[in-house]
């Protein structure tokens, strides 16, 4: 038996694992009646369907007269740093502030690109932040911390 | 005439100082983000969500509505210019229109694009105003079974369009719905998949959502792709075309309109089946002897679709609008907007907030106008844009994208929900399956579970009252028909084409 189409084999086998994840964690809620369905009756038809189409895309991705399809390879750099960029923005905001922050955001996202020149990142960086404070503190007037906790008032 | 006195209404609203300059707001953003590539309506509308969470409701969503209809037609301009769609709808667009750019017809093509879309957005206004209050007299008939079919009809109709596998595209409809699931359960006050985790006992946001699976994602996607971008920056030309091609173009637009009006509506439907639908007619009509042939640049392959996308957008309102129940994933955003807003879409909505209702119409309107004056002489500045280097788009995005999603709740989860949902939706993008249908069925998918209760209840757990109510029972044959329809081989290869043209 070999994966004739990749990328359909493991969406299958995705849907089947959130299918019976749905499924099997909604077991611990009332099933009810279909009269009168109980919080675990909806996800669990659903889980069950999803965990059946899953398996149909999996076996179907098994089967000899199926277009080959090949997985595209998982780049982890740039995700790394586009996601790890926007995990450190989020720790950063309520101790350090927007400014600080969103400094971060920009010069550690940055570095996921292949193109990376850190003047036109620094410059950008300070572009943005005037723009940011104009628009969304004084304009729009959010309440985002701006300074770090030992600068505020 | 109640339909002029209440277009009076809608444009007394609409035409307010305020509201004129946040529908001018609007598109302009919409498209400044629109024109940017790999950027579509549903990311621009999430990213821009947050800009109008201190504006009041009518504003807020006259603002979303110019913002879509910007993002939209900035997707044509790239299209055009750059040969990328920024969104499915313009990637037929890019068939004939960036060919035409490449024959130096840059600007006929951006003016046709312009011209047929305010022509479209004229004739759908009308149209959503003329039908919206019939359509409501109807809802009012609607049971909780009706309503349980008729999202069952829009959910096949969204599997319908997405590209590539059905199963698949079910599969992610499935998972919408289920991830719908997740908070507390309104009838049993029991907190369901939160594995005891406060901040998602409200449920998953949706903004978190559609921001991880379709900005992040995206954006992801977009670096990994080394790609060299050929932008047509010298040569636009004139944006009037010429007398043969504006006679060309001109029953194209009104096909084009007419199609996508109608496509619009369909639950399901929207501007992306309104484009290809309205490209396979054009080149129906014009037959073999096309000149020049389809796909090598003729103007009409640009009219059509470009007429019946902004069509389609603007009718696609009508479902929202009327019943409450968003036909596409955009409107799925529009109406999570409408309840940040507190306002509960549904058939009262006209009744209960008129001013809105026709106010955000009569916005359409002006909205559409406001495209023209402001695309056509500000053309220059969209190829400016298109020569910003992705590498100082991107880090932008993601600043406006974190300070957009924390500030809905002030709250950090978001932001990390928001992490998770893009390395979900760029395992998606690894996996080809589309995201929209599963965007749709995250919002549906509530809506149904509480439908479905009620229709039960209501049946004494008899599941005939699905098949047995007239109403019900059409919605329903419709959803079987549109099934069949795809399955039959003719449909099914020219689907297969027309997304692979997509590719």
């Amino acid at each position: 038996m070999r994966i004739r189409n990749e990328t359909d084999f493991w969406s299958g086998v995705m849907f089947l694992v959130f299918g019976l994840g749905f499924a099997g964690f909604a077991q611990e809620f009332d099933m009810g009646t279909p009269q009168r369905m109980g919080p675990a009756y909806f996800p669990t038809v659903l889980g069950g369907l999803l965990a059946l189409i899953g398996a149909v895309v999996a076996l179907k991705a098994l089967a000899g007269r199926t277009t080959e399809g090949k997985m595209e390879p998982f780049h982890l750099g740039p995700i790394a740093w586009v996601l790890g960029a926007v995990i450190a923005f989020a720790v950063l905001l309520r101790p350090a502030g927007l400014v600080v922050s969103m400094v971060v955001l920009i010069a550690v996202s940055s570095l996921g690109s292949h193109e990376f020149r850190a003047r036109d990142t620094a410059l950008l960086a300070v572009g943005l932040c005037l723009l940011v404070l104009a628009v969304f503190i004084y304009g729009l007037g959010l309440t985002i911390p701006v300074l770090p906790v030992f600068l505020r008032p | 005439m109640e339909l002029l006195s209440n277009l009076a209404l809608g444009f007394s609203t609409a035409l307010s100082l305020d509201n004129l300059f946040y529908a001018f707001a609007g598109v302009l953003i919409g498209t400044l983000i629109g024109v940017l590539p790999g950027i579509g309506p549903i990311a621009t509308l999430a990213m821009l969500l947050p800009i109008t969470y201190t504006l009041e409701p009518t504003s807020a969503l006259i603002m979303l509505a110019g913002i879509y209809y910007g993002a939209q037609y900035g997707g044509s301009t790239t299209a055009i210019l750059v040969n990328l769609p920024g969104e499915s709808s313009s990637v037929v667009t890019c068939l004939d229109g960036y060919q035409m750019a490449r024959r130096g017809r840059a600007g006929a093509a951006l003016g046709v694009a312009a011209i047929g879309s305010f022509v479209a957005g004229t004739f759908a206004t009308l149209l959503v105003a003329a039908f919206a209050s019939p359509l409501i007299e109807l809802a009012f008939k609607f049971g909780p079974a009706e309503y349980f079919s008729l999202m069952v009809l829009g959910l096949i109709g969204a599997v319908v369009l997405a590209s590539g596998s059905l199963l698949k595209a079910i599969g992610m409809i499935l998972l919408g719905l289920l991830l719908g699931m997740v908070g507390t359960d309104v009838n049993s006050g029991v907190a369901r998949f939160t594995f005891d985790i406060p901040e998602l006992s409200d449920g998953i946001g949706f903004v978190a959502v559609a921001m991880g699976v379709f900005g992040f994602a995206e954006i992801i996607a977009n670096i990994e792709k080394r790609g060299t971008r050929e932008v047509f920056t010298s040569k636009v030309g004139s944006l009037l075309p010429s007398w043969k091609e504006a006679k060309q173009a001109a029953p194209a637009v009104a096909r084009g309109t007419l199609l996508g009006s109608v496509l619009g509506i369909l639950p399901g439907g929207g501007a992306l089946l309104a484009a290809f639908a309205a490209y396979t007619v054009e080149k129906k009509v014009a037959g073999a002897n096309a000149d020049p042939p389809f796909g090598q640049g003729n103007v009409r392959g640009v009219a059509g679709p470009e007429s019946a996308n902004n069509a389609g957008a603007q009718t696609s309102f009508i479902p929202m609008l009327t019943l409450g129940i968003p036909p596409n994933a955009v409107m799925a955003l529009m109406i999570g907007a409408m309840t940040i807003h507190n306002i509960q879409p549904g058939p009262q909505v006209m009744a209960n907030n008129p001013a809105l209702f026709w106010g955000l119409i009569a916005s359409m309107w002006v909205g559409n106008l406001m495209l023209v004056i402001l695309n056509l002489p500000l053309i220059g500045l969209w190829i400016q844009l298109l020569k910003v280097p992705y590498r100082l788009l991107y880090p932008a995005i993601l600043v406006f994208c974190c300070i957009g999603v924390y500030s809905i709740n002030n709250n950090t989860f978001d932001v990390y929900m928001t992490v998770g949902f893009a390395a979900l939706g760029y395992l998606f993008y690894k996996l080809r399956c589309e995201p929209a249908p599963l965007l749709l069925g995250f919002i549906l998918g509530p809506m149904m579970e509480e439908h479905l209760r009620r229709a039960m209840l209501l049946s004494r757990g008899d599941p005939t009252v699905f098949f047995t109510r007239p109403l019900s029972l059409t919605l329903l044959l419709m959803a079987v028909a549109l099934l069949v329809i795809v399955a039959l081989p003719a449909i099914r290869n020219t689907r297969k084409v027309a997304f692979k043209e997509a590719d």
